[in-house]
């Protein structure tokens, strides 16, 4: 733990059900933390009742273990190394879509990541998110192909069609993460003849990479193990008669050879599998005794699958074979950290604590990020669970740490604490283990900070450190349900439970609308079921009334506004004049990407809009706000010419626009895609009669005036679905699809097996019990998986009377409490 | 009719008799008490009056207009002001209003703080443009006031300033949520005033506010008789002041021009808290000569 290169910080990372955390175990096993028969059974770091019982991960679980790497294998490792132990600190994450925020928090903290990919199912939607995730945090990753057992024994694939099944598994790994070239992390694909893939059977506990066959073979063709590891992949033949390797299946007499990953590699997995299913005692001697294999007697009196599990098990352990393959591709905190630190850290590369993180220095300046809160046993109280990114904390310190919320800003005191850390622990799985210090490159739970932290954050020792970027979720909270006690006495306890149920879950948001009702918004309905139970029992332990789930739409503009809107203050001393104009789709969805921020420095911000967006140079480097929330995709833009005082009104235009977009004038949901240009003013010229009590009210109505003016609509969101079916459900799916006003856009058979993949687009307003529904229609044969993909702009006009959008406005804003209507243009427009 | 009364600096007594008579004869009576406040409160004036009189905050005035001129055309309605009602607040617009809707109006004067700011000896026909100074906030520091103030310092003129009330104003959260709660109310106290000016000073870095070589005089609760105060000095001996120095608020400052008057030196220095030290100032930076 004091060796920053020989610890490997991990993430598990699949699309649901691929077998991620039925091979964590085999890892864990490994550890000796569970018996190795229990491996594929008992689901270690699902921790939580209800994951055991749904057979799904829904929470993410770190634990820590030792691995000794045998000597012969250092010098694979391509980076500094001291020593052959080394500490594995893993992250099994959830699978499942609605969860991936968990995935975001674990792959924060870690620098490497195990994909897991079904060999029969391939890369699925979620493969893809979180590995497009993945590569953004610039964390590199090594294949799993799991579950080559069901290839075997359901499918009953012959060796070449296993062999192309497993290569398009690779390849179409690559694919995705080729689109994300980045010079600083160099070429990360991955590759079976360089050791960085494995194969595996989580269930059975086996598993390989080609340097456990490479070392068997090595000697005996006498060629090195890296050599020998890419003769056993891709079109590579040897010819037992001339003894020598070809590269076409064909020799020069016309005879067929075989691929070497077939003979060498499946060749005795497929007898071992023929043999003991097939229950041929003699030939399992046989096996056993070439391949050196010893079993005990009760082992060899198992028949059937029990018996291939353990034969499997002590030919290939799938622990062995992952751990060496995580240690030797997988980066140390203290390679990683070098070119992290760009990605990670927000201040100068050149400051104490970003020199400390490009080191991984422990004795730096401490810079801990926080990337999740995990309940402790304790109720109400939790672990800040984070990653020690330089410097060393320590238990008990008596000096106080800077703990730094998402909004703080160098040299303010906003979202700033001091405070001792009162212990810290390590997490393992189900248990803690306390421990004195922990140095950088650590995965870390610290106790004692949690009040001061809403989600996340960073934690620091130097007074000059910037904060370490937020995350930026895959996820977003489409789904929302007003939450009610059933006995008015308990609310105080649903507003504690709240607190808490917002604080252990990253991407859930919890707030109360100006009717009172306190709303929780997550990314899906299973999503917010599981909340929701959790907030019931646990986090409020009072009885519950929960809304239908109900849909956020964002309001938007298409056209430049048709007039220029005037608005005055109260006191008819001031008066702004502002147009609305769409931002373009792009612009939106680049600014909700993160690339632009208001903390950007505003010249390289101006000129990427000037160049990639055709915005006027003088006006891109007078961006005033972003909103809502400072952050949100719409632009506030002072486009006056030599005008006086702005800069003195320019924190109340602000405020007034985030107060705006926040909630916008159709039916006060938030403004998207909007971009208000304050083209000129008249002022008051005494400062008094300028103040923010006259012109946030003005600046509100003037946005809301040019949204008007601007042919404003509603987006609505759209969920993009991905279903795997049989061929003979595929009618049935299209059926219920297009019940649910889908669109279908792609429909792909996979090679090798009867599943169809069916992708559309559905309107999240379409999916409330669109799973129930489809499983229903199917007899269960259809998975799909939900996660938001877009806005999609609403047709019609919410201003034209009788209009069916105009319904929807209106339905809104009654259950908002608000008037049906929405106030005419004259409300917020003023006459010269 | 529509009257707008001013209502002096002090208490009810300093109305004017043409005021009184017009309250009397009003059928509704409005107190505008945002833009500076009196030193007693409501029921003394309706005691005094003899009438009910209904509070007018900001919201109400600017925004609920048609409420106070309803029917003013047939009867009388009187719109009370403190101070003067063309004074240091605004209140065209709601005359503006009247006159569109065709009421005739009527302004009844009375004392400003415009003008009563003679009481610390200087003359008014030296002064320059007045400005406000508001509270800053973090983020919102306006300063533009500092240009009004150097060109009266080019001119050698005096700056009245006024200091920021804060009554009855919602904070920007509740604003952006539409609650109507408040914050309690706060008034520029002289320290913080003087804070402001040199903080803007170190920004602005025109010299015109040297510390230990601007004089300036304090004013509270002018014309307000015993709970009158004024203190002049420089603005370092202002800064250092014990609060309790200045009296109660409301606080105004006046910063000295340099075509200062060795009359107006000799008055003010009744009020300096180091006058040894107000007269060198006077005579060796604004190069004043004094008698004896």
């Amino acid at each position: 733990m004091d060796k920053p290169t020989n610890i490997r910080n991990m993430s598990v990372i699949a699309h649901v059900d691929h077998g991620k955390s039925t091979l964590t175990d085999s890892l864990v096993s490994k550890a000796g933390i569970i018996a190795a028969s229990k491996i594929g059974e008992s689901r270690f770091m699902d921790t939580r009742d209800d994951e055991k019982d749904r057979g799904i991960t829904i929470k993410s679980t770190a634990i820590s273990m030792y691995f000794e790497i045998d000597e012969g294998d250092l010098p694979f490792i391509k980076q500094t190394t001291n020593g052959n132990k080394f500490l594995i600190n893993l992250i099994d994450s959830p699978g499942h879509l609605d969860f991936s925020s968990e995935v975001t928090a674990a792959l924060r903290v870690t620098d490497g990541a195990l994909v897991v990919v079904d060999c029969i199912e391939g890369v699925c939607v979620q493969t893809e998110t979180v590995l497009r995730q993945a590569l953004t945090e610039r964390i590199k990753p090594v294949l799993v192909i799991n579950k080559v057992d069901r290839a075997l024994l359901e499918l009953q694939m012959d060796k070449e069609s296993l062999y192309e099944s497993l290569l398009r598994c690779v390849e179409s790994v690559n694919v995705v993460i080729s689109t994300y070239h980045d010079a600083a992390l160099g070429d990360v694909q991955v590759y079976p003849d360089r050791g960085s893939v494995a194969f595996s059977s989580g269930l059975h506990g086996w598993g390989f990479t080609l340097r456990q066959f490479a070392k068997r073979y090595a000697k005996k063709f006498g060629a090195n193990e890296d050599k020998m590891m890419t003769k056993l992949w891709g079109d590579n033949f040897y010819n037992p008669e001339t003894k020598k390797w070809a590269t076409s299946p064909v020799d020069s007499a016309g005879k067929t050879l075989e691929r070497a990953f077939n003979k060498y590699v499946l060749d005795p997995i497929y007898m071992i599998f023929n043999a003991v299913m097939n229950t041929n005692r003699d030939a399992i001697t046989v096996i056993l005794d070439k391949l050196d294999i010893k079993l005990s007697e009760s082992d060899l009196n198992l028949v059937g699958k029990p018996l291939l599990k353990v034969v499997m098990r002590k030919f290939l352990p799938a622990g062995d074979s992952l751990l060496e393959m995580i240690v030797i591709n997988l980066p140390s905190p203290a390679t990683a950290q070098r070119y992290r630190v760009e990605t990670l850290y927000e201040g100068p590369m050149d400051d104490e604590s970003a020199v400390g993180i490009q080191a991984c220095d422990p004795k730096g300046p401490l810079v801990v990020y926080v990337s999740k809160m995990v309940p402790t046993s304790e109720k109400g109280r939790f672990y800040a669970f984070g990653r020690v990114f330089s410097g060393t904390v320590k238990s008990s310190g008596s000096t106080k740490v800077r703990i730094q919320g998402p909004n703080y800003v160098p040299g303010r005191k906003e979202d700033l604490f001091l405070a001792n850390v009162q212990r810290t622990v390590l997490m393992m799985g189900r248990y803690v283990e306390a421990i004195e210090d922990c140095p950088a490159g650590n995965i870390i739970g610290l106790v004692g900070v949690d009040q001061f932290l809403l989600k996340s954050g960073t934690i620091t020792s130097a007074e000059t450190a910037h904060n370490i970027r937020v995350m930026k979720f895959s996820v977003a909270p489409v789904l929302q349900v007003a939450v009610e006690v059933k006995n008015p006495a308990d609310l105080p306890k649903l507003v504690e439970g709240l607190k808490r149920l917002s604080k252990s879950d990253p991407a859930l948001q919890t707030w109360m609308n100006d009717t009172g009702q306190h709303i929780v918004a997550g990314a899906g309905e299973m999503h917010l079921e599981v909340s929701m139970k959790d907030l019931e029992e646990e986090h409020a332990g009072v009885p519950l009334k929960i809304s239908q789930p109900v849909v956020p739409y964002r309001e938007t503009v298409r056209v430049e506004s048709s007039i220029v809107a005037l608005s005055k203050s109260q006191n008819k001393h001031n008066r702004l004049y502002v147009k609305a104009t769409p931002l373009g789709e792009e612009l939106t969805d680049a600014i909700e990407d993160g690339k632009f921020n208001i903390r950007d420095e505003a010249k390289i911000r101006a000129r990427a809009l000037a160049d990639q967006y055709g915005w006027d140079i003088t006006d891109a480097r007078k961006i005033w706000s972003f909103g809502p929330d400072m952050s949100g995709a719409n632009i506030l833009v002072d486009a006056t010419k030599g005008v006086q005082y702005m800069n003195e009104i320019r924190d109340s235009c602000s405020g007034a626009f985030q107060w705006a977009t926040k909630a916008g004038v159709i039916c006060e949901e938030a403004m998207r895609g909007v971009r208000v240009n304050i083209l000129d003013v008249t002022l008051h010229s005494d400062a008094i009669h300028r103040g923010g009590g006259q012109i946030m009210p003005t600046m509100r109505r003037a946005t809301y005036a040019a949204c008007l003016l601007a042919n404003p609509t509603l987006q609505e969101p759209i969920y993009l679905v991905e279903i795997q079916a049989p061929e003979h459900a595929i009618g049935r799916v299209y059926n219920c699809l297009h019940q649910h006003r889908a669109q279908i856009f792609s429909d792909e058979k996979r090679v090798g097996t009867p599943m169809f993949t069916i992708k559309a687009y559905l309107p999240v307003a379409e999916s409330f019990g669109f799973n129930a529904q489809l499983r229903f229609q199917t007899a269960g044969q259809a998975f799909p998986q939900c996660v938001f993909d877009h806005w999609q702009i609403v047709d019609g006009s919410p201003l034209e009377r009788g209009s069916k959008l105009e319904a929807l406005v209106t339905k809104i804003r009654i259950q908002k409490g608000l008037k049906p209507e929405i106030p005419p243009l004259e409300t917020y427009l003023d006459k010269l | 009719m529509f009257y707008v009364i001013g209502l002096g600096l002090s208490d009810e007594k300093d109305i004017t008799l043409r005021g009184l008579e017009a309250i009397k004869g009003s059928t509704r009576v409005y107190l505008e008490a945002y833009t500076s406040i009196l030193m007693i409160d409501k029921e003394r004036l309706e005691g005094f009056y003899g009438k009910q009189v209904i509070l007018a905050d900001r919201d109400m005035v600017e925004t609920q207009s048609d409420e106070i001129l309803r029917s003013a055309d047939t009867e009388d309605v009187s719109l009370l002001v403190v101070g003067d009602p063309f004074g240091a607040t605004t209140h065209t617009d709601i005359i503006l209003r009247a006159r569109a809707l065709r009421i005739p109006t009527r302004v009844i004067h009375n004392a400003s703080i415009m003008n009563a700011a003679g009481a610390c000896g200087l003359q008014l026909y030296n002064f320059g443009q007045t400005v406000s100074l508001v509270f800053f906030t973090d983020t919102w520091r306006p300063d533009s006031f500092y240009d009004r103030v150097q060109e009266n310092v080019g001119l050698g003129m005096h700056t009245l300033l006024l200091l920021d009330i804060k009554v009855k104003e919602q904070s920007e959260e509740n604003m952006a949520r539409g609650r109507k709660i408040y914050e309690p109310p706060r008034y520029m106290s002289i320290p913080t005033a003087v804070e402001q000016l040199l903080s803007t000073e170190a920004v602005r870095g025109a010299g015109i506010l040297a510390p230990t070589d601007t004089l300036a005089i304090a004013l509270s609760r002018v014309g307000g008789g015993a709970e009158e105060r004024i203190v002049a000095g420089t603005l370092q001996e202002l800064l250092a002041a014990p609060p309790e120095v200045f009296g109660a608020p409301l606080h105004s400052l006046v910063l000295v021009g340099k075509r200062v008057h060795h009359l107006e030196v000799e008055y003010a220095e009744t009020f300096a808290l180091d006058p040894a030290n107000w007269r060198r100032v006077a005579t060796e930076v604004y190069g004043c000569a004094l008698d004896g």
